[in-house]
């Protein structure tokens, strides 16, 4: 394995698209940052960067202190995709074990990007169990286990088209929470089940910013302050974007 | 019966990580250990539940619980340990608790009533304050295992470069 033949551009290129796959696909910030150094060491370079929530800046620095490569590169924000991070991550390290090359490295990357995604019949299947379990958590009974069921079902599917059709990520999660609760509303309006606030509670759960909130705290935690805000801010705003939702449909009800 | 309410809460939290872990994508090799997680997670928060904690501190352990165990988990299946703990925390977020709130802050604006709305105002709070403070203490008790630990596998690796 002869590393001179790798130049600094050519290594900085694929770490950019690397690093970019895991920002978009929820690493924390720490995460990517460790994962593109450990990269580079194992191709022989030393990296500085910069990591924001909507681009990445990267400098690569050839071993013999000569050349520079710099470049910017926009991050654009995709879903949540767990495989990515899970296969960059067991990659990182084959990088140290097994002296991958540079070209062995942006394949699997490519690999990577083509792995399908669960079905969407599974996905909105299980999703849709997922809030009848939380409605069973929050006191359901059986009737608005169902409620639960068919609100995250169409919810989610409703999420899927406005994604499709390029509506604003905030809309989508609008349209989502709408649907899912305007079915757990009317199933309440019409008294189906005994405890039918315990399904309009949580059918709209699924759309909760978890990742956002979550690693918000980890950035912060880990001193990344300004990323740490910036997925603060973007969970609250999906926040209030489900809270428009719900609160739409409790006008349309009460009247 | 109260054991046995804990228990099928427990498996519901378990079917509720398994369902966002596949939203999330998550690699199949790690759909039942999530799942397996959550319902430990669930077991823990209502088993101290039961015991008399509230349920900001009872989140709180049931979060540091979680995030152990997804370490643990993170070296068994080869994944990084986000993956596990992700999917397992978001069973325990307070919908219904900011759900409560929103209502309450609704029928602030509009009550007019001194006595009605003085019993609203406690009850938004109250249920405002919950949701918040659960929500701290899920996303700083899953940080605080990966924050000890992190030291640990730093060591560990080393020996394994050379």
């Amino acid at each position: 394995m002869n590393r001179n033949t790798n130049n600094a551009s050519e290594v900085g290129s694929v770490l950019l698209d690397v690093g970019a796959a895991l920002m978009s696909s929820g690493a924390s910030t720490h995460r990517t940052r460790l994962t593109l150094e450990r990269l580079a060491a194992g191709l022989g370079f030393k990296i500085e960067l910069l990591i924001t929530q909507r681009a990445l800046m990267m400098t690569v620095i050839d071993k013999d202190q000569e050349h520079f490569f710099s470049r910017l590169k926009r991050t654009s924000p995709h879903r949540i995709n767990f495989k990515m991070v899970s296969g960059i991550s067991r990659m990182s390290w084959r990088v140290l074990e097994q002296n991958l090359s540079i070209n062995d490295i942006a394949g699997e990357l490519k690999r990577l990007k083509s792995l399908p995604n669960y079905l969407l019949w599974i996905e909105l299947g299980s999703v849709g169990l997922a809030g009848a379990a939380f409605c069973h958590i929050f006191g359901g009974g059986f009737i608005e286990m169902i409620v639960a069921f068919t609100a995250t079902f169409l919810g989610l599917f409703v999420r899927h088209q406005a994604v499709r059709k390029k509506f604003n990520l905030y809309v989508s999660i609008y349209f989502a929470s709408l649907t899912a609760s305007l079915i757990a509303g009317l199933a309440e309006y019409y008294h189906f089940g005994s405890h039918p606030e315990a399904a309009f509670s949580t059918a709209v759960l699924f759309l909760v910013p978890g990742v956002p909130l979550i690693n918000s705290v980890t950035d912060m935690m880990d001193g990344n302050i300004h990323n740490g805000l910036v997925r603060m801010t973007n969970g609250l705003i999906i926040a209030l974007a489900i809270a428009l939702g719900v609160f739409s449909v409790r006008l349309l009800l009460t009247f | 019966m109260e054991i046995v309410e804990i228990i099928t809460k427990s498996i519901a939290a378990g079917i509720a990580g398994i369902g966002f872990s596949i939203l999330f994508n998550v690699p199949q090799r790690t759909l039942l250990p999530i799942g397996i997680i959550s319902a430990i997670g669930g077991m823990v928060k209502f088993g101290s539940m039961f015991l008399g904690i509230g349920i900001v501190f009872a989140s709180f352990l049931a979060a540091i619980i979680i995030g152990l165990v997804s370490i643990r988990m993170a070296h068994y299946k080869d994944s990084p340990p986000l993956v596990f703990y992700i999917p397992s925390v978001i069973p325990m977020v307070p919908g219904y608790f900011i759900y409560k709130m929103m209502l309450g802050i609704m029928s602030l604006t509009s009550v007019n009533n001194t006595d009605v709305y003085i019993q609203n105002l406690i009850d938004t709070a109250n249920n405002g304050t919950k949701a918040i403070f659960i929500l701290i203490s899920l996303g700083i008790g899953v940080a605080v295992p990966m924050l000890i630990t992190r030291k640990e596998t730093i060591k560990k690796i080393t020996p394994k470069q050379e």
